[in-house]
């Protein structure tokens, strides 16, 4: 099984990648470009499975190299599953992007990093309520102190693909 | 009143009421759309980006995308 590490810029996915897999490590250039990415190996379920860590990128609308080659990735690779990881203290917009990606049919599971951070800014959010909506496992996470990093692998196996239509009918339809 | 972002002075707030056409897509992934309340926060000189706070989180945009957002101002 694939996994791919996907959210914007900075939300801590390489950290994510690090805590998850062990030391052996690749890392490479997307063919016939100077952006890499690496690639690495975990276990799930006992099971194992291939992690990457893809460029990050704010939508699936490329507006520079490295997102073009995020996005290409995530194209390419079409029997995979998806961690969308997303700053917590700025939801909306990491939501956005996971929408995107739902929308495609991929399979994913949403980890709410910086799970701290939004806390010290006081902001609140309710991960039932989101995961209803979504119809995706939404695991709150801090990434450098490892926090929910279990909780995350062990919903991997609960990322299904889920209709665009359902999350529009479960968040009471379009505003 | 309504202006365009880039034309926004220093600490003025407002409220988005119209993006060009094909820059709606572009900038809905930064948390810019229609309707979206938002500060701005800092001007850099000669033609820099202008960082505005959308959603308690700071983005920062070219001169020549803030130009092609309308704002109207918080009064």
């Amino acid at each position: 099984m694939k996994v791919l590490l996907m959210g914007h810029p900075n939300v801590g996915k390489s950290v994510f990648f690090n805590r998850l897999t062990g030391a052996n490590v690749t890392e490479s250039n997307y063919p016939g470009t100077t952006v890499d990415f690496t690639k690495g190996y975990m276990k799930i379920g006992g099971e194992d499975a291939e992690l990457i860590d893809v460029p990050g990128t704010f939508s699936l609308d490329p507006k520079d190299k490295a997102e073009e080659v995020a996005v290409a990735m995530l194209h390419e690779n079409r029997d995979v599953k998806v961690i969308c990881v997303i700053d917590a203290s700025k939801i909306e917009r990491g939501v956005y992007l996971a929408l995107e990606i739902i929308e495609e049919g991929y399979p994913m599971v949403i980890a709410l990093n910086m799970w701290d951070a939004a806390v010290d800014k006081n902001i609140q959010i309710d991960i039932n309520n989101l995961q209803r909506i979504l119809g995706v496992p939404v695991v709150p996470t801090v990434a450098i102190s490892g926090e929910g990093i279990k909780e995350l692998t062990s919903r991997l196996k609960d990322a299904k693909p889920v209709e665009i239509d359902d999350i529009v009918k479960n968040a009471g339809g379009l505003t | 009143m309504e202006k365009k972002l880039s034309e926004m002075e220093y600490e003025e707030e407002g409220t988005v009421t119209d993006i060009e056409g094909t820059l709606r897509k572009k900038v809905a992934g930064m948390g810019i759309r229609v309707g979206k309340k938002l500060k701005m926060i800092t001007k850099q000189p000669i033609k820099g980006p202008v960082v505005v706070i959308v959603d308690e989180a700071n983005t920062s945009l070219g001169l020549d995308v803030a130009e092609r957002i309308s704002v109207e101002m918080k009064t």
